[in-house]
């Protein structure tokens, strides 16, 4: 067996390293200052401890498990997003059903807190101005359920009885003979899916 | 006379008809009912549907139009069912017709409407033909959202994505965008999602790009 001890090489290392490091001349002073100083407070450790790069165990099979639960979050907050973007939501005035080739039911509503009464008249009731009575909710709601069927039907609310008004959520129609404002909802056929105007 | 004149037409109409115009009692006035009447007798006659110009009657009498814009109005979409009709076939449902007359109003062309139809033989009709007419009222050229709307449907697009579609355009719009703009952009978005290849308006100038042979 050899002796590493006679090998040149290691010998000029061990020279090397045996040399003293020349040291600042306040280096003394500033560790007898850091002594007397006392441990540092809680917050400091704890920034300490947050803001040191660590090494971090992880196995495989936790690392897949947290990829998975931060992509399923990515997943729902884009979804989220995509479905606040769409108007006609909760703060709309038409709700907007998923419609099939059956009637669908609509939800007509208006928010107008002065009006005493409302009525929905359109293509569907014969433009009847007192048929279709809404009922009225909080802070000024008023709502009313409609079933179509499939189709494009245009309608105006009736506030007190005699002035109409648009739906500020639905298109307005181009087809407006009598100068009165007239919106519009269409209620899908039997295509691949289903959807409402 | 005019009593007697509508009670002769009243009588001679079929069953179905009948009803339809007997709704205008006490709605809408003489002589503007009689005349009505006889407009839904040769509209259906000719397999135009009633009920819509009925509607348009009642219409006009609730919003307390006179009889002689009444009777116009009605005149102008009996025409514009009996182009429908011509385009879509006689197969097109009552809803498809009312649909189609609604964009012939917003200046679709009777051609436009029978590409459609030839585009789609078996599906309804009535969301592309009603969100082509939505899309001018909110302010796209007709030409354009006449494109935009064959596009889409060429493309496959569900109805849910139709919706999709001119919510988008509706909302580009209200941010500011030129309405031929917005139907553009969002209509090559949805048809490139839809259908690789096919990204480019009919009716715009351009013609669809077909997709690239698929190697062996």
């Amino acid at each position: 067996m050899r002796d590493d001890s006679d090998d040149p090489l290691i010998g000029r290392i061990a020279a090397e390293l045996r040399h003293p490091v020349p040291a600042r001349p306040d280096f003394e002073a500033r560790v007898m200052a850091a002594v007397r100083a006392g441990p540092p407070s809680v917050p400091a450790r704890a920034w300490t401890w947050l803001s040191e790069p660590r090494a971090v165990a992880v196995s495989p099979l936790s690392a897949l498990a947290l990829a998975a639960g931060v992509g399923a979050l990515v997943i729902a907050g884009i979804w989220s997003a995509s479905r606040s973007t769409r108007p006609g939501g909760a703060a709309g005035v038409a709700i907007e059903p998923v419609a099939a080739a059956a009637p669908s039911v609509v939800t007509f509503v208006l928010v107008d807190p002065r009006a005493r009464s409302v009525a929905l008249a359109g293509d569907f009731d014969g433009w009847d101005r007192s048929h279709l009575a809404m009922r009225r909710g909080a802070s000024g709601l008023w709502t009313v359920d409609v079933p179509l069927a499939p189709g494009r039907y245009r309608y105006a609310f009736v506030v007190d009885g005699r002035r109409f008004v648009a739906d500020p959520t639905a298109p307005p129609a181009v087809d407006d003979d009598f100068g009165q404002p007239t919106s519009v909802v269409t209620v899908s056929g039997a295509r691949a899916a289903g959807g409402a105007l | 006379m005019r009593r007697t004149l509508l009670v002769a037409l009243l009588l001679s109409l079929p069953n179905a008809a009948r009803a339809q115009v007997q709704r205008l009692a006490g709605r809408v006035p003489e002589p503007a009912r009689t005349q009505v009447a006889a407009l839904v007798d040769s509209a259906t006659a000719a397999g135009v549907p009633g009920d819509p110009l009925v509607n348009k009657a009642l219409e006009g009498a609730s919003k307390g139009a006179d009889g002689a814009r009444i009777v116009a109005a009605v005149r102008s979409l009996a025409a514009r069912l009996r182009d429908a009709r011509a385009a879509l076939g006689a197969s097109a449902s009552e809803a498809e017709l009312v649909a189609g007359a609604a964009a012939l109003r917003a200046g679709a062309t009777p051609a436009f409407l029978a590409r459609l139809r030839r585009e789609s033989p078996r599906e309804p009709l009535v969301l592309p033909l009603a969100v082509m007419a939505d899309l001018v009222a909110r302010g796209v050229p007709a030409d354009t959202a006449a494109g935009s709307v064959l596009a889409l449907v060429r493309a496959g697009v569900r109805d849910a994505d139709l919706v999709a579609f001119r919510q988008d355009v509706e909302r580009d719009i209200a941010l500011g965008a030129a309405g031929g703009a917005a139907a553009a952009v969002r209509t090559s978005a949805t048809t490139s999602l839809n259908a690789p290849g096919l990204t480019n308006l009919p009716g715009t100038g351009t013609t669809p790009t077909p997709p690239a042979p698929r190697k062996p």
